[in-house]
């Protein structure tokens, strides 16, 4: 049985994650045989990189190469923790750390909550408590006034050496910071705060964190407005095309406002879904221009991308993207910014942020699962539902639902327009993450994406199988309503790694689309039933 | 003599220690929200499936959800019926519910002895249940001890996360308890040894041993617990009430701003490339870096 004390080990991996102990999935997907082969790393990155935690690497962390090195990186760690507990540095999370840290009674009541621990088979390194009691260990030891001695008297001695902080920090991204277990705690115990402070620690301190969360996220943003990579120039011609796109497709004529001074909505999409799912967008434009809604676009630097990614990792990154997309529609005086279908991107900017921006700068802030369900029930539609006769299911971003508490206005629209809508189990506050929440879905590191299908996002995937078990075959066409941009992220990947098209014909999308389906005197059905 | 000794520090320890914890976590400053739902607040219909105020459209100009109703309800089924861990850890539920309730019981008859001792004219149905009070709160926190070291031991779920505290903690509640239950046994009612201690100290000397350990235990308890996770019992305020639950928008905080404007005023000393490049930087030049590269640049 695995120890907390192992993660020090110098040599070997912790565990293998065999996939013959992966939670069984309903056939035709049972046979462990038909999946994808995980991707051997080659022995020279093996070297280089440290995947001693369970063979995978997010972040594709080196191993400091002497002694010296790993006396350097273990400074650092020291340094980092000192400030992760100092007001200065961390008055923006350390009340919510020092209760996680000081309140534990070490009694697994929260462990089964954890749908990526219970996924894996039980496996003693996902255990939600595991890194948090190798944290609370290091900080005990490590950083209190005769540590040392109290943890030698206490049998919880963890060696601080490369080997633990490498394991922590990988272990901190095997978390999604779905906060499952934080609400299993009868002490109001919190691991994946625990796990997100572990990644602030490196990231703030050492300059380490995944790539795809930092350089090509944050960062990106800051210079270029958008975590895709699109300033706003390229946004505003990509909208344009999709204008065109809404033409084609419905005969309607809609030019997207932008940086219009006064209007009642800023709406900010994820830029993802321009890129990635540009039928998002577009029905968002053609419901509110059909709803007769005065709304904007901002072609100001971040006021076009919601994406926040500092909220999973970084407190400053965070503090800055906040600040630009607030001044964007301080700029515009509009009456409120109305968040497109992101998860993060709505905790980000309408909880987290909230006691961050001052005045004028606090601009009322609203989900747009809200705003379309007043437009659906207002009557200002005409909606068939007939039109979405299909077997539909929603999944429940984590952020919106369980951190956020909106939970109904997305239901009553499907009850609405989609006769054949079903829950999941659990659902609603108790929904299960998509196994790519907090940047997972959008990281892939050396071999990571295998780890994020085959555990990560496997209870999901069962999930969503047992919603639609009574028309599993691919001949009924079904569709699971994610309305987060992460969410659909991952459920693209997960769904081509398993052949969930072929197999079932399930596909994804978000809620706007569902209700532009809907839409009486839109002459051609919207949705396209081709997986992308 | 040497026991009203370690009785009197004991009590001080105990009493200043919790109130530095509480101290710490009051003096902190105010963080960013990290609420998590359901919330026990607002619309009794919203209560039931955990939805909130963000559900309403234009929701910063509705009324504030109010009211304690719904959080004190829910806390007295997290306090009283352990909640949670019937919910989400069946096999522990038996075992922390009956060394809970020993505990809740054994504080309440301490509490009630210790009245009859300020107030000697208090209603005599009070003395029964403390009579029996206490030997029942012993004998459910001894169970409760028993149960939860043997389930330390060999339940699965737990046998490799508990350490040599939490086996200690549950031995000495046991032996708190067990010691209790004994001097019961032995023809000594623990609210006279309450009463002796309060009124006459010097005749601590005349009882047996075992109420004796007994109470060297309770003082060894007492100076321990503030410096355990066992604050739980009070910090769930905080953690419950001050993050877990707390929803409010500063748009409904008067003292939002003032905190903020403190808060951005902290100094940043983060070494990591990307937040301060040079020099010194508050968290407000920090928050207003444009590209990222580092605030405090020359």
């Amino acid at each position: 049985m695995l120890k907390v004390g192992d993660i020090a080990n110098r040599a070997g991996q912790l565990t293998e994650v065999p996939v013959q102990n992966l939670v069984p999935l309903p056939p035709p997907y049972d046979r462990l045989e038909d999946l994808p082969a995980r991707k051997q790393l080659k022995p020279e990155v093996l070297d280089r990189i440290d995947t001693s935690l369970d063979g995978f690497s997010a972040l594709g962390l080196s191993r400091p190469q002497t002694p010296e090195d790993e006396q350097k990186f273990v400074k650092a760690f020291l340094s980092g923790l000192e400030k992760l507990l100092n007001t200065e540095n961390n008055w923006t999370f350390l009340e919510q750390l020092q209760l996680s840290l000081d309140h534990c009674a070490r009694c697994q009541t929260c462990v089964e909550a954890c749908p990526i621990y219970t996924a894996s088979g039980r496996d003693e390194v996902y255990r939600p408590t595991f890194r948090s009691e190798v944290f609370r260990r290091l900080v005990n030891e490590y950083a209190k006034p005769g540590g040392k001695a109290l943890a030698w008297l206490k049998g919880e001695h963890v060696e601080l050496n490369a080997a633990t902080l490498g394991r922590l920090l990988e272990s901190a991204y095997r978390c999604s910071l779905c906060r499952r277990c934080a609400q299993a705690c009868p002490m109001g115990v919190d691991n994946a705060l625990l796990a997100r402070e572990v990644r602030k620690l490196f990231s703030m301190e050492m300059g380490i964190a995944p790539r795809e969360i930092h350089d090509k996220g944050s960062m990106l943003q800051l210079r270029t407005g958008s975590s895709t990579g699109m300033n706003a120039h390229a946004v505003r011609d990509n909208i344009a095309f999709l204008d065109d796109e809404i033409r084609d497709q419905t005969g309607r004529t809609i030019e997207t406002p932008w940086d219009k001074e006064g209007a009642d909505v800023l709406l900010i999409h994820n830029a993802g879904e321009v890129l990635a799912w540009p039928e998002n967008p577009m029905a968002f434009a053609i419901i509110l221009e059909a709803a007769g809604i005065s709304w904007t676009m901002s072609s100001e630097l971040a006021g076009y991308d919601s994406v926040n990614y500092g909220l999973w990792y970084d407190d400053a990154q965070f503090a800055r993207v906040a600040v630009r997309q607030a001044e964007a529609a301080r700029k515009l005086k509009v009456k409120k910014i109305v968040l497109g279908e992101c998860g993060h991107g709505h905790k980000a900017s309408m909880v987290t942020a909230d006691r961050l921006l001052s005045g004028g700068s606090n601009v009322p802030r609203e989900s747009a699962l809200v705003l379309l369900r007043d437009i659906v029930m207002s009557g200002r539609l005409k909606l068939d539902p007939s039109r979405n006769d299909f077997p539909v299911t929603l999944h429940d971003p984590c952020n919106m639902v369980r951190m956020m508490g909106i939970v109904e206005p997305q239901r009553e629209i499907l009850r609405a327009i989609c006769p054949q809508f079903r829950e999941m189990t659990p659902h609603g506050v108790d929904n299960y993450c998509c196994g790519g929440g907090s940047g997972l879905a959008i990281m892939s590191g050396q071999n990571f994406a295998d780890w994020r299908f085959s555990v990560a996002g496997r209870t999901k995937l069962k999930q969503i199988l047992d919603a639609f078990a009574d028309c599993p075959g691919p001949e009924v066409k079904k569709y699971v309503c994610a309305p987060c941009s992460n969410c659909k992220g991952q459920f693209r990947d997960l769904f081509q790694y398993y052949g969930v098209w072929e197999k079932s014909g399930i596909l994804y999308g978000g809620l706007a689309e569902l209700i532009v389906n809907a839409m009486a005197d839109i002459p051609r059905p919207f949705i396209q039933w081709e997986f992308h | 003599m040497l026991l009203i000794i370690l009785i009197s520090i004991a009590v001080v320890i105990f009493f200043a220690g919790n109130t530095i914890h509480i101290v710490k976590f009051l003096r902190m400053p105010t963080p960013l929200r990290w609420e998590l739902y359901p919330i026990p607040k607002g619309p009794r219909d919203r209560q039931l499936y955990g939805g909130s105020y963000f559900e309403q459209s234009d929701w910063w100009t509705k009324p504030p959800d109010t009211g304690r109703s719904g959080e004190l309800a829910f806390m007295a089924k997290e306090v009283f019926l352990l909640r949670s861990v019937w919910e989400n850890f069946r096999g522990l539920w038996l075992w922390s519910w009956l060394l809970h309730w020993g505990l809740y019981l054994y504080s309440l008859m301490t509490l009630i002895a210790v009245g009859e001792v300020l107030v000697p004219s208090g209603p005599r149905i009070l003395h029964s249940a403390v009579m029996y009070g206490y030997p029942l709160a012993c004998l459910l926190g001894l169970l409760g001890s028993i149960g939860l070291l043997l389930a330390r031991s060999a339940h699965p779920r737990l046998r490799g996360f508990s350490t040599r505290s939490s086996f200690f903690n549950a031995l000495l509640l046991g032996a708190v308890f067990a010691t209790g239950l004994l001097s019961f046994y032995g023809g000594t009612s623990l609210d006279s040894l309450i009463r002796d201690l309060l009124r006459s100290p010097a005749s601590l000397g005349h009882y047996a041993r075992v109420p004796q350990t007994h109470l060297a235990l309770v003082a060894f308890f007492l100076n321990y617990f503030p410096f355990t996770h066992m604050t739980h019992a009070y910090m769930k305020y905080f953690t419950w009430h001050g993050v877990r639950w707390n929803d409010s928008p500063a748009l409904h905080d008067p003292l939002a701003a003032r905190t903020l404007a403190l808060n951005l005023q902290r100094e940043v000393t983060w070494s990591a490339p990307h937040i301060v490049a040079g020099g010194k930087a508050t968290w407000s030049e920090v928050a207003a870096d444009a590209d990222g590269r580092g605030a405090g640049r020359a």
